[in-house]
């Protein structure tokens, strides 16, 4: 059973402490919303969750089905990661971002174009033609093109018209209804009916 | 054990074969690398054609500009390699997508074709408006593969370490400095030898040894500069 826990989490970028000692736990089908005003950290939780930075103290251990912990290469590979600085590459259309992260992935993209279907996005647009509501609905296929158990989402509905939200909404309840785990980070808390707890950075 | 190296191989052929294709889409590393081979070809051909240098100068100062023709031609786009995810974000995608040999693999694969890809550009135009002698072509060929593949081996490796940096043009200089060195000196001797015809002796091996050292190097110590 796939499980997320991390203890004592600390972060310092020079002098300044963003992370001083944040724990939380998630389970299969469970969420946690990271909530807190800007520049309380939640990014840097989900950076250090996902493998993209190291913590300075404090353990992270997300297990799938064996009974060791990954490390941080493998929190990278397997986790689903949706962030406002994950960018692709402006010269290639949608559909050849895709193919090229899957072939990376080792997977085929056939996922994530699903995804992008149910998100309303076209295939053969570049990606640098994108504005910054379909850029989002890109990193969502992206995030979910090699089916993953864990998502790392930072901000994950904004710049979305209604309508793509209501859809990236559906994807995050069947990724949960199906055993996903996911990590939320929001400014504000979010009106969601699986969030199973709720860590708030501002305090 | 097959099967991973052969989904490793497929890792390091798609980068490769993106690089590629935003190249041909941007044209930048092209456009810069034959900008700048083209007016260092023309000022040095010019300035030291036939009628500049003697036969003997000739053997003993022609390799020497090939080489800083070629240095400073792949010096202007090979940096690029990684800078570019970076200044675009699209590093973030790599970092968790990627595996990063295979990623430093592809990456690799697209300098050298680029920089072997100068060389066949640069090369002959230099030898014929320079009106330079070629005893041992079949040298000059061994020599610049061999020093090709170490300065976009060399690069790349520089290119990933300064890529995450403040200062980038000014850490790529230092850097690339003491690391494309010693391969700039065996390759100019090299070339001596085969524009007067002498035998190869001990450099080429110790031009290949070098193109190793650096490919171990570069495979063992990126995954270190590129994660956290």
């Amino acid at each position: 059973m796939p499980s997320l826990r991390f203890e004592n989490v600390r972060r310092r970028f020079g002098r300044l402490a963003v992370l001083t000692g944040v724990s939380g736990a998630v389970g299969p089908g469970e969420m946690l919303l990271v909530t807190g005003p800007n520049g309380s950290g939640k990014s840097t939780l989900l950076r250090c969750l996902a493998g993209l930075l190291a913590p300075d103290a404090g353990t992270i251990e997300y297990r799938e089905e064996r009974e060791e912990p990954l490390d941080a290469a493998g929190r990278r590979r397997l986790a689903g990661v949706v962030t406002p600085d994950l960018a692709f590459y402006a010269e290639l259309t949608v559909r050849e971002n895709l193919e090229f992260f899957s072939r990376l992935r080792r997977t085929t993209p056939e996922h994530g174009l699903a995804v992008l279907a149910r998100l309303e996005l076209p295939l053969d647009r570049m990606a640098g033609a994108l504005s910054s509501g379909m850029r989002q609905r890109l990193r969502w296929a992206w995030a979910l093109l090699h089916a993953p158990r864990l998502l790392l989402l930072d901000e994950p509905f904004q710049n979305f018209d209604a309508p793509g939200e209501r859809a990236a909404r559906e994807i995050l309840a069947e990724h949960l209804a199906a055993g996903g785990l996911a990590v939320v980070a929001n400014p504000s808390p979010l009106e969601f009916g699986h969030v199973a707890g709720h860590l708030d950075l501002g305090r | 054990m097959w099967q991973d190296t052969s989904t490793w191989a497929a890792e390091a052929l798609a980068v490769f074969a993106k690089e590629w294709r935003c190249e041909f889409r941007t044209r930048y590393a092209l456009n810069t690398l034959g900008l700048f081979a083209f007016t260092t070809l023309v000022v040095v051909s010019v300035s030291l054609g036939p009628l500049g240098v003697s036969v003997s100068q000739g053997t003993a100062v022609l390799p020497v500009l090939l080489w800083v023709i070629l240095l400073f031609s792949a010096a202007a786009g090979l940096p690029r390699a990684f800078v570019q995810e970076e200044e675009t974000q699209t590093a973030t995608a790599l970092r968790l997508a990627a595996t990063p040999s295979a990623l430093f693999c592809g990456k690799l694969l697209y300098c050298m074709t680029l920089t072997l890809a100068l060389e066949a550009l640069v090369t002959p135009v230099f030898v014929a408006m320079t009106s330079l002698d070629v005893k041992s072509p079949g040298l000059l060929a061994a020599v610049l593969a061999a020093g090709g593949y170490g300065l976009a081996a060399g690069s790349t490796l520089v290119a990933a370490i300064i890529a995450q940096a403040r200062s980038k043009g000014t850490l790529f200089s230092v850097l690339a400095f003491p690391v494309l060195l010693p391969l700039l000196l065996i390759a100019v001797e090299l070339t001596r030898h085969a524009v007067a015809g002498d035998p190869a002796d001990v450099a080429l091996l110790q031009l290949l040894l070098y193109d190793g050292s650096v490919t171990v190097a570069g495979f063992m110590l990126f995954p270190v500069v590129w994660n956290p």
